[in-house]
């Protein structure tokens, strides 16, 4: 069957008619009291009256049809933004379809886009990841850590590996007391040739993921390095799973807390953020 | 490309056979350009990235990777 691209749109057939949605169809006027509308429109004459309730009535469809539902009543538009990192992160090779993935691809100019729009005042980062591609994973970090808006983030079940560089990006972090975090080495599974050159390079890769973290929180390099390297903490490898309390001893994360202290957080920077700028005016 | 990731490699690559018959094919809405996956049989698709350069269109719920989107057969 051909399709037309540019005529992309809706699928029209899905949504029954109007007709036979009571739900749907826009209140009627109690008394049949006129609408300051109709009652502009010249006395005696239907047959004018009839395509404008067409209109109104096609238009409602139209806006039905074109989101698959009508509208909400929208609140007053938020000057917070929520990231959501979940799942695997992914980077310069599209992953299977059985993983749920965070496409840098798409996070990158959408932070060019929170730093761009006046809108938005501050970002709010919220963590639930097992990881994902190293680069992809510390371009985003050093996207959120050079944004010039306030920004929080708030671990949720687990910020590992990779996630560890995005949860300290931001100016304050917070994980919940269940959230977990795992750091471990950067390896290579799979054929590796060049054994010497394949572990100093390595090496050099986590080196940059440890440099950012060390740079970003309060832990210090040796006690990050030897919870990476801990021995009988995971079943399939070397290195630690942090929870919630133990990574704001070690300096990982800034606090413990839920949403409502992030939130709270991000008000306090924000407005802190405000006066600034009132200063320098 | 290195993956740092808690899980296994092996359930992360696993179906990777399965990508390569995965239809590509690219469109515009409103004016932004995009790669989508077309389901095969089908007159749906799925947003896989934007093509755009405004960056304000990555901010739009509507072109979300994921997000399904319907080819409508010409009349």
């Amino acid at each position: 069957m051909p399709f037309d691209i540019q005529q992309f749109g809706v699928k029209r057939t899905q949504i029954p008619p109007l007709q036979n949605r009571p739900d749907l169809r826009p209140p009627v006027n109690p008394g049949l009291a006129p609408t300051p509308r109709e009652e502009q429109a010249p006395q005696g004459d239907p047959p004018q009256q009839e395509p404008q309730g067409d209109a109104k009535k096609s238009a409602l469809v139209e806006s039905i049809q074109q989101l698959g539902q009508t509208s909400i009543a929208s609140s007053p538009d938020s000057n917070i933004h929520c990231l959501s990192i979940i799942g695997q992160i992914e980077g310069h090779m599209a992953m299977p379809p059985q993983n749920k993935t965070t496409k840098y691809e798409h996070l990158i100019p959408q932070l060019v886009a929170i730093e761009q729009n006046p809108k938005i005042e501050g970002l709010l980062v919220i963590l639930n990841t097992v990881g994902g591609d190293v680069e992809a994973g510390l371009a985003i970090a050093e996207m959120i850590a050079s944004l010039s808006k306030p920004k929080v983030s708030l671990v949720l079940g687990g910020g590992h590996s990779i996630g560890v560089p995005i949860a300290v990006s931001s100016d304050y972090s917070f994980i919940a007391p269940t959230a977990t975090m795992t750091i471990h080495p950067v390896r290579l599974t799979g054929l590796v040739i060049n054994v010497v050159e394949s572990f100093e390079y390595l090496e050099k890769m986590q080196d940059r993921v440890v440099n950012f973290v060390t740079s970003h929180s309060k832990i210090e390099e040796k006690v990050f390095r030897e919870l990476m390297l801990k021995v009988g903490e995971l079943t399939r490898d070397v290195g630690t799973n942090v929870v919630g309390t133990k990574a704001v001893e070690y300096g990982l994360i800034d606090e413990v807390g839920g949403i409502a202290q992030a939130m709270h957080k991000l008000n306090q920077l924000i407005q802190e953020n405000k006066q600034k700028e009132n200063l320098l005016q | 490309m290195i993956i740092y990731s808690v899980m296994p490699m092996e359930l992360i690559m696993e179906n990777m056979e399965a990508m390569s018959e995965i239809q590509y094919e690219e469109t515009e809405i409103d004016g932004v350009k995009m790669v989508v996956e077309r389901t095969p049989q089908t007159s749906e698709a799925k947003i896989v990235r934007l093509l755009s350069w405004n960056p304000q269109d990555y901010l739009n719920p509507r072109f979300a990777p994921g997000t399904t989107i319907y080819f409508r057969p010409n009349a």
